[in-house]
């Protein structure tokens, strides 16, 4: 701001650091300090470890027996391969994908975009809420109540897809939600401004930049699904031992989650075996379904003002040509604009 | 075309102190006529009859606070969404009230077109960023989009710093050159009013300057209504100014004579930099 006409500038100080504190009070807030900073890393460690320990436990144990035919010989005896448990849980996560999927991210955009503040809309979320608490055993018998033995459906693959989209449902829409809610109004203005519909501004504008967020929240869900025992074991069935067979009602479908939690503490090796091998491919299954979400995010997030800061970031340090343009971004953000000079970033 | 409010309308054309580019066009083409604005039980503006010559430049001018960027704004209708906006009185476009049901909205915008304080370029390619009003209106075949920006960024003064990245970020640009990518993007599908909400409040002095010179360009072809906080882009680059204080439309007037013969007391003080409370740049939307 321009100084008033007139007005005596205050005279120039040569920065010296300053009075510093005393140093008892120094003290203290190097203690404080580090109390922050060990709670917080103890947090860290606790996350962490537990994950190092399972996985490290469901690799020794899987590892140590595997034979690569269990991936596609069924099974035999007390022993075989995983093959129809392996494309029964595939099928199952597909199809909660695809349902999950479409239900979940409908209601979040109809929560985010087209519903107004009204009773409503408060009891849609309350009901999104309550469904997301309700523990995946209350799910199951209540699918098997209503669906296998109400509507005379068997153990049958829809059953088995409809309680497990219910029970994943709720994380989608809210995770949709909170992603359309965090693009930034600009986008929204300027689509706006130039006329677009609002479904259209939707697709080519918002959507995209409320990818990572929703996939996110798919990919959460998709792994809660592939993960979930009880619902299945009232719907999909315990006697899947064939192959899928593709129908929707009346046939039980074999899955990966029922091998490990069934033949655990079972006597015959053959089938011990099995259950390290259902373990180990659940949790490869998990990790495959978040690297190649990373890989979505990665493409469709070409365009992405962070994306341009990154790279701009990376420009100066490794000093590359375009390095002389700034991207200005932090306005989307509502935040304060980055500092111009790569130098005094790095302070 | 006959303009049914063009006598009680403004002391622009009544005496001889109409000059320049206001001279050449005798036709609003667009016109607010006993305008109120405002949320729920605030009251923005009050009573505004104004009217905008075509191939002119207004700039409207005020302090912060003086609802001027609320007024701009419901120029093509974009409070609508802003929750409890009401608004009473006329504003046509040509003969048509924009705020009858028989206006659409996406063809009003599309026709009266807005450019922002803070450039905002979609996450897109720079390619993809200045045809996608046209893509979305429908306006031009696939094959000709490629030419229609190259158009476009050419009429901006972009092409030759993006010919080779059209399919790059555009968050890559400077922040000047996000604005001109946005003025591209606005002129692609073809409006015949530019809103402008102080569009050169966060570039540097460069840029500011080569948006001003665009916006002379395009008129008298295109109208040009300009938010503005700086009193001296009022002054170098509009035909008409208009100045809002507290609400009210206090004066309006060919530039250079409100500039150097202000009428009312209100705006000489505005003008004299004494009613200006805070100094800071005027936040954006409400």
């Amino acid at each position: 701001m321009a100084s008033p006409p007139g007005a005596v500038m205050p005279p120039r100080r040569v920065g010296n650091g300053g009075p510093s504190a005393p140093p008892v009070i120094l003290r203290r807030r190097r203690v404080t300090n580090s109390l922050w900073w060990g709670i917080c890393g103890l947090g860290l460690a606790f996350l962490v470890a537990p994950v190092v320990w399972i996985l490290s436990g469901v690799f020794q144990r899987g590892i140590s027996g595997w034979r690569w035919n269990v991936l596609w010989t069924g099974p035999a005896g007390l022993g075989g391969g995983l093959a129809n448990d392996i494309l029964g849980t595939l099928l199952i996560t597909f199809g909660v994908a695809v349902i999950a999927g479409i239900v979940g991210i409908g209601t979040g955009i109809y929560l985010s975009e087209f519903c107004r503040p009204s009773i409503f809309s408060t009891v849609l979320r309350s009901a999104s809420e309550v469904l997301s608490g309700i523990p995946s055993i209350v799910f199951g018998y209540v699918g098997y109540l209503a669906l296998v033995i109400g509507l005379h459906w068997g153990f049958s693959l829809l059953s088995a897809l409809i309680v497990l989209s219910m029970l994943v449902v709720p994380y989608i829409a809210k995770s949709t939600e909170l992603a359309l809610n965090q693009v930034p109004l600009a986008y929204r203005e300027g689509g706006e401004a130039l006329g677009m519909v609002k479904s259209y501004m939707l697709r080519k504008v918002v959507l995209r930049s409320a990818v990572p967020g929703i996939l996110t929240g798919l990919v959460v869900a998709i792994a809660i699904s592939i993960g979930e025992t009880a619902p299945l074991l009232y719907t999909a069935g315990t006697n899947g031992t064939g192959y899928p067979t593709g129908a929707f009602l009346h046939s039980a479908v074999p899955y990966l989650t029922y091998v490990a939690w069934a033949d655990y503490d079972s006597p015959f090796p053959g089938q011990h075996a099995l259950s390290h091998d259902a373990a180990m491919l659940l949790v490869v299954i998990v990790i495959g379904l978040i690297l190649s979400s990373r890989l979505i995010v990665r493409a469709t997030q070409r365009y992405s003002p962070n994306r341009a800061l990154a790279a701009a970031e990376k420009g100066w340090r490794k000093r590359m040509p375009r390095a002389d343009t700034k991207p200005e971004v932090d306005h989307l953000f509502g935040r304060e604009p980055a500092p111009s000079d790569p130098d005094e970033l790095r302070q | 075309m006959v303009n049914p409010f063009q006598l009680e309308a403004t002391p622009l054309f009544e005496s001889d102190r109409v000059s320049g580019a206001t001279l050449l066009e005798h036709t609003d083409i667009m016109h607010a006529h006993q305008v109120s604005l405002g949320f729920g039980g605030t009251t923005i503006m009050q009573d505004i009859s104004v009217g905008f010559p075509r191939g002119t430049i207004t700039a409207l001018i005020g302090p912060s606070g003086s609802g001027k960027t609320t007024f701009l704004r419901s120029l093509n209708r974009m409070n609508d969404k802003v929750r409890d906006f009401w608004h009473h009185g006329q504003i046509s476009l040509y003969d048509d009230e924009i705020y009858s049901p028989a206006m659409d909205p996406l063809v009003l915008r599309r026709r009266v077109g807005m450019v922002f304080q803070r450039p905002n370029p979609f996450p897109m390619s720079i390619l993809d960023n200045i045809v996608s009003g046209v893509k979305a209106h429908r306006m031009a075949k696939h094959s000709d989009l490629r030419d229609i920006a190259e158009t476009r960024l050419a009429e901006v003064g972009l092409w030759s710093h993006v010919a080779d990245r059209l399919h790059d970020s555009p968050f890559r640009l400077s922040g000047g050159q996000q604005q001109m990518l946005c003025l591209a993007r606005a002129l692609a599908v073809e409006p015949e009013v530019l809103l402008l909400d102080e569009p050169t409040s966060s570039l540097d002095p460069r840029s500011t300057e080569a948006v001003e010179e665009l916006v002379h360009r395009l008129t008298p072809g295109l109208t040009v209504i300009i938010v503005t906080h700086d009193l001296n882009q009022a002054r170098r680059c509009s035909d008409n100014t208009i100045f809002f204080y507290e609400g009210r439309m206090i004066e309006t007037a060919p530039t250079v004579e409100l500039f150097t013969r202000p009428e009312r007391a209100e705006t000489a003080r505005y003008i004299g930099g004494e009613l200006e409370p805070t100094g800071g740049p005027e936040r954006g939307s409400p």
